[in-house]
């Protein structure tokens, strides 16, 4: 077995003990990017000369009998809208075409001074706003499953590229389901922590009370261990909740004997591909032979998140986006007669359809006469969905449904019919519109051959139960799944 | 509920071209019809969220960016300042 | 135009923009500073790099409540931040964090006190906390605007009046007032040529009687008080004008030009901007406890209002020199510090600090605490005035010296000679002297011109080296020509 192939977590004994260096297994990693990059296509940019240092300063603190940390010298790579100082951070957006940030996101700093290693920065859909990985200003990036298919997005880039052994884990980030959603069409593992849990602070906001960074990898260990590293208040973000958190990889392996999980009707409807269904079922029995219980439970305004999230993140993002004005940095227009007309023309030369779509549909949603009707009515939504949760929450520990209705669309699929792109979502905006943490694993394959995600739900702040919960079905499974063959 | 392109557009600061406005029009109106689903719920206040509250920040100075730094993506420079096309005295 | 004396009633509403002098911004660590080399004081966030965030300074909230307190403000101990949205290229961030439908204060007021102690009050609507936009430059020669964020996140209050300033001079009080209040407090540097007070003005006129008020009218660029009243005047002058003409008042918003005099429209109704408010996601609800928002309360100083009044009743000042020591709190300290020796009479302590002391500050560009004067000195000399020791004259030449030496007056009079000769017996030969060199312009005295007695006593102060009491030397004068 290559290097590129294992999790974290053996990479990171083999280092500890020395029987690899962190420069060896860096250079094995380009290796197999080398190799199938051109297929996948999963990098905006590759930081190979900054990666090739790393690994040897890592090396050199090992060699001095440094105790490092358990994510030294393991290749991360990061998904494009999360700022590494110095790198380009485009949001795979032409607006950012040559922006170079001049400060670094939090989680990387943490992360860069444990010594991980950034392999480079992955392909998404512009600005993280979709869910097929589609729409980037540079390229498509492939599922490593099934290179006619989507990633799923927005965080395709950061899936695929663990899914196709070109890293060994990832950042995300998810706003309405972008991290479980890629994870479940690429059969990796994606963890959605409870808002506050991460720092947001480095990361292009989208929707900023949405928006999380989130943990990816090829095993529900390693996931938990990026979480470790990267979870915990941050003085630059106030949103960050002020609490201690453990280590996540101790606990991993707890009984979840008498853990009650709650299936939502909702969640298992008709609009749940059959095939999809049936495999998620599948899993809560394994889960139920592990010694949880089943509950049956109802969330009923569960049809209504898709339009309140689809409200709340278009209006947040129409602010947030105001300041890609061409003033400051980014794109700006060649030709203007005034400075009205550059900040017009910079805007709609720099962004792509998707986001102007959403940008003047956020816009009408605050706009005079029309706040009550759009985004009042989507936050009290929000907050009746909260209270639905927080009700069943009273009755069971975590709450078990497929992250994806469906497995991975064909490339090109839905791309004329915005409003049916939108619904890929439906399983997993509830979820973050109540802040909830939220765990997509695989649960095996569909017909098709393409995998499917179970996606595990906590109580706010419950990583540890849903960590345990993904991990118990994981190795109760045959354990993290390996490495996809890229066809073609 | 129709949505006013133009105006949308005006407001949001973005260049349209005037073949693209129809198929905005289009798109926009059918995620609309979606979103009006949401019915009304009576108003609780959710506009404050005592359950979660902010933690401030002490007033100490920090060092700030060298202007090199703050400066080394804008487009246009002048006397160590970001230029734009003239304007009034004030925006707001 | 009279417009006071017209058949119509003004009414005036102000949106006071005060920059807190808070060591760092609003929203970042960056130095609060004016006048910073351009862009200097800058981090990401200033200039709205993507990613950055912000994070509310703990002493905003404190100064802000502070305000809340001094202008008899409620506390709301939840409240929110919102965004407000626009485009320009002072606006970093494409929107202004502030906080638009729960303030962090609301429903106060400030009483503007006359001079017959009369007091005016002025209902405040609310308090909120917001921030300063970056500093456009508009030069000639520049290839075109250029911005210096280093104002950008610089923390404001915003205080909005309820609509019962009824003419130019009360907004100019209300104003003052105000200004006072922030800088006693300290909150505000209340500096108006750096720009640390602004305010939007509105005005609209009705029918006097009528309880319905006009449509307002909003104006932009009043930068100074007096500017607020003449801006006033003119858009009232303005208004009634066009009401007697027919014409009709439509709502919008004019740019006031100080300069010129005038105001011109900048926006109508129509184009107003839609400023599409909604809950700033990155801030959380801030939340205060009643012991910490009580303990501010107490912590405030003695207010402007109450210490001109006491300043009146204990040392028997004049209400406007009162009101002019309150306009610096360092004065007025030091005035106060004075008058408890009980070594001279407050009223001349209060002449000399206002007097020559301010000059001589200006003309430095000076604070006392820049110089060596004492209340002690201060009040030795005011002392020896008093007593007819030394001449007024001889105190402008020590005041010079004890403001920049540590030198005790009476030391200084001994050695400059500049003790006051009240000695009748040399007076009266100096006097005799003066009369009979001067036989002209005795006759001159006794025919009428009574003014010439002005040139005797100079002579006689000329005879006396300056050190000749002018009083005393008058009165023998008198005495001698007379006979």
């Amino acid at each position: 077995m290559s290097l590129f192939q294992k999790t974290a977590t053996e990479l990171s004994g083999m280092l500890k003990s020395k029987q690899i260096s962190a420069a060896e297994l860096i250079n094995d990693v380009f290796a197999r990017i080398d190799a199938v990059e051109d297929k996948v296509q999963a990098y905006i940019t590759q930081t190979r000369a900054l990666a090739l240092s790393q690994a040897e300063k890592v090396d050199e603190r090992r060699q001095k009998g440094e105790d490092m940390p358990m994510l030294s010298g393991i290749p991360l790579a990061v998904k494009d809208n999360i700022g590494v100082k110095g790198i380009p951070l485009t949001c795979a957006s032409k607006m950012l075409q040559s922006y170079i940030p001049p400060f670094s996101a939090t989680v990387i700093d943490v992360l860069a001074d444990n010594g991980t290693i950034i392999t480079g920065k992955t392909n998404l859909n512009e600005f993280a706003m979709g869910s097929s990985g589609e729409t980037s200003y540079f390229k498509m990036t492939r599922n490593p499953q099934n290179l006619d298919h989507v990633p799923g997005g927005s965080s395709g880039g950061s899936a695929a590229a663990i899914a196709a052994g070109e890293a060994v884990i990832s950042l995300g980030t998810d706003t309405g389901g972008s991290a479980r959603l890629p994870a479940s069409y690429c059969g990796v593992v994606g963890l959605r922590p409870t808002y506050g849990a991460v720092s947001r602070y480095g990361a292009v906001a989208f929707a900023s009370s949405l928006d999380q960074i989130c943990p990816m990898g090829r095993s529900v260990a390693d996931v938990s261990a990026l979480f470790s590293e990267i979870c915990g208040p941050d003085k630059m973000d106030a949103t960050t909740a002020n609490r201690g958190y453990l280590d996540f990889t101790a606990s991993l392996d707890g009984e979840i004997n008498g853990m009650i999980i709650g299936i939502p009707a909702e969640y298992f409807s008709d609009a749940i591909d059959a095939d999809v269904a049936k495999l998620v079922m599948d899993a809560v029995r394994v889960l139920e032979r592990e010694g949880a219980v089943i509950k049956q439970i109802s969330l009923p305004s569960t049809g209504y998140a898709l339009p309140a999230y689809f409200i709340i993140s278009a209006a947040e993002a129409s602010s947030n986006l105001a300041r890609f004005d061409g003033v400051r940095f980014g794109h700006r227009a060649n030709e203007y007669v005034n400075v009205d007309e550059l900040i017009e023309k910079s805007r709609g030369e720099g962004f792509g359809d998707e986001i102007k779509r959403r940008l003047m549909l956020g816009t009408h949603f605050l706009s005079a006469g029309y706040y009550d009707k759009y985004y009042k009515r989507a936050a009290l939504m929000r907050r009746r969905i909260q209270a639905e949760f927080e009700a069943v929450y009273q009755d069971c520990d975590c709450i078990v449904s497929p992250t994806a209705a469906t497995t991975a669309a064909k490339l090109d699929e839905n791309m004329d019919d915005p409003a049916k792109r939108y619904s890929a979502d439906s399983c997993t905006v509830a979820v973050s519109l109540a802040g909830l943490p939220a765990i997509s694993v695989p649960c095996g394959t569909a017909l098709d051959g393409l995998p499917v995600g179970l996606q595990i739900i906590g109580k706010r702040f419950s990583e540890e139960q849903v960590l345990k919960m993904a991990y118990r079905f994981e190795t109760a499974t045959g354990g993290p799944k390996s490495l996809s063959v890229i066809n073609q | 509920m129709k949505i006013d392109v133009r105006h949308t557009a005006k407001l949001a600061k973005l260049w349209l071209n005037e073949n693209e406005i129809a198929d905005f029009e289009k798109q926009m109106n059918e995620i609309l019809r979606i979103v009006e689903t949401l019915p009304e719920l009576p108003d609780d206040g959710f506009l404050l969220d005592p359950e979660n509250v902010m933690s401030l920040r002490p007033d100490i100075v920090e060092p700030s960016l060298s202007r090199s730094e703050l400066l080394a993506n804008a487009p246009q420079k002048q006397a160590g300042c970001i230029v734009v096309p003239k304007t009034l005295k004030e925006g707001i | 135009m009279d417009i006071y004396n017209s058949k119509y009633d003004i009414v005036i509403g102000l949106e006071v923009h005060a920059e807190l002098c808070t060591k760092t911004k609003g929203f970042c660590d960056c130095k609060n500073e004016f006048g910073g080399e351009v862009n200097t004081n800058c981090c990401p966030g200033c200039i709205g790099l993507p990613g950055t965030l912000p994070t509310l300074n703990e002493e905003v909230v404190n100064f802000a409540l502070k305000a809340g307190h001094a202008l008899n403000c409620e506390v709301n101990l939840y409240s929110k931040y919102d965004r407000k949205n626009y485009f320009y290229p002072d606006l970093a961030k494409g929107y202004q964090t502030t906080q638009f439908d729960v303030p962090i204060c609301h429903n106060g007021y400030v009483d503007l006190l006359e001079e017959s102690g009369e007091t005016k009050r002025i209902r405040v609507a609310r308090v909120h906390i917001e921030e300063d936009t970056a500093k456009l430059i508009h030069e000639e020669s520049f290839d075109g605007t250029l911005i210096d964020f280093n104002r950008s996140g610089v923390p404001l209050i915003e205080i909005v009046s309820e609509p019962d300033l009824r003419s130019g001079r009360d907004a100019k009080l209300y104003l003052e007032t105000l200004r006072l209040i922030l800088v006693a407090i300290g909150v505000s540097d209340g500096k108006m040529q750096e720009g640390s007070i602004r305010c939007d003005v509105n005005v609209s006129v009705m029918p006097k009687g009528c309880e319905v008020f006009g449509t307002r009218v909003e104006m932009k660029n009043v930068n100074t008080f007096t500017g607020a009243v003449r801006a006033i005047e003119y858009e009232a002058e303005r208004q009634i004008a066009l009401l007697e003409s027919g014409g009709k008042i439509f709502q919008e918003t004019r740019r006031w030009d100080d300069a010129e005099g005038k105001n011109f429209l900048m926006r109508s109704k129509e184009d107003a901007n839609d400023y599409r408010y909604f809950p700033e996601p990155d801030l959380l609800t801030l939340s205060l406890s009643k012991a910490h928002v009580d303990a501010l309360k107490e912590s405030l100083p003695e207010l402007p209002n109450a210490r001109i009044l006491r300043l009146m009743k204990d040392y028997g000042l004049k209400f406007f020199d009162a009101q002019l020591l309150m306009e610096n709190l360092e004065k007025c300290a030091f005035f106060e510090e004075c008058a408890a020796l009980d070594k001279c009479k407050p009223q001349n302590l209060s002449n000399w600090i206002l007097g020559d002391i301010s000059r001589l500050l200006n003309a430095e560009n000076l604070t006392l605490s820049d110089t060596k004067l004492t209340s002690k000195s201060l009040c030795e000399m005011v002392g020896m005035i008093e007593s007819g020791a030394i001449s007024s004259a001889a105190g402008k030449t020590i005041i010079e010296i004890i403001l920049y030496e540590e030198k005790s007056p009476g030391d200084i009079v001994k050695e400059k000679g500049l003790s006051q000769i009240s000695d009748l017996s040399a007076l009266e030969s100096i006097a005799k002297a003066v009369v009979e060199a001067n036989a002209g312009p005795v006759e001159q005295y006794n025919s009428g011109k009574t003014n010439v007695l002005g040139f005797l006593v100079g002579q006689c102060m000329k005879q006396s080296k300056g050190q000749g009491n002018p009083a005393v030397l008058k009165e023998i004068l008198l005495k001698l020509i007379k006979k």
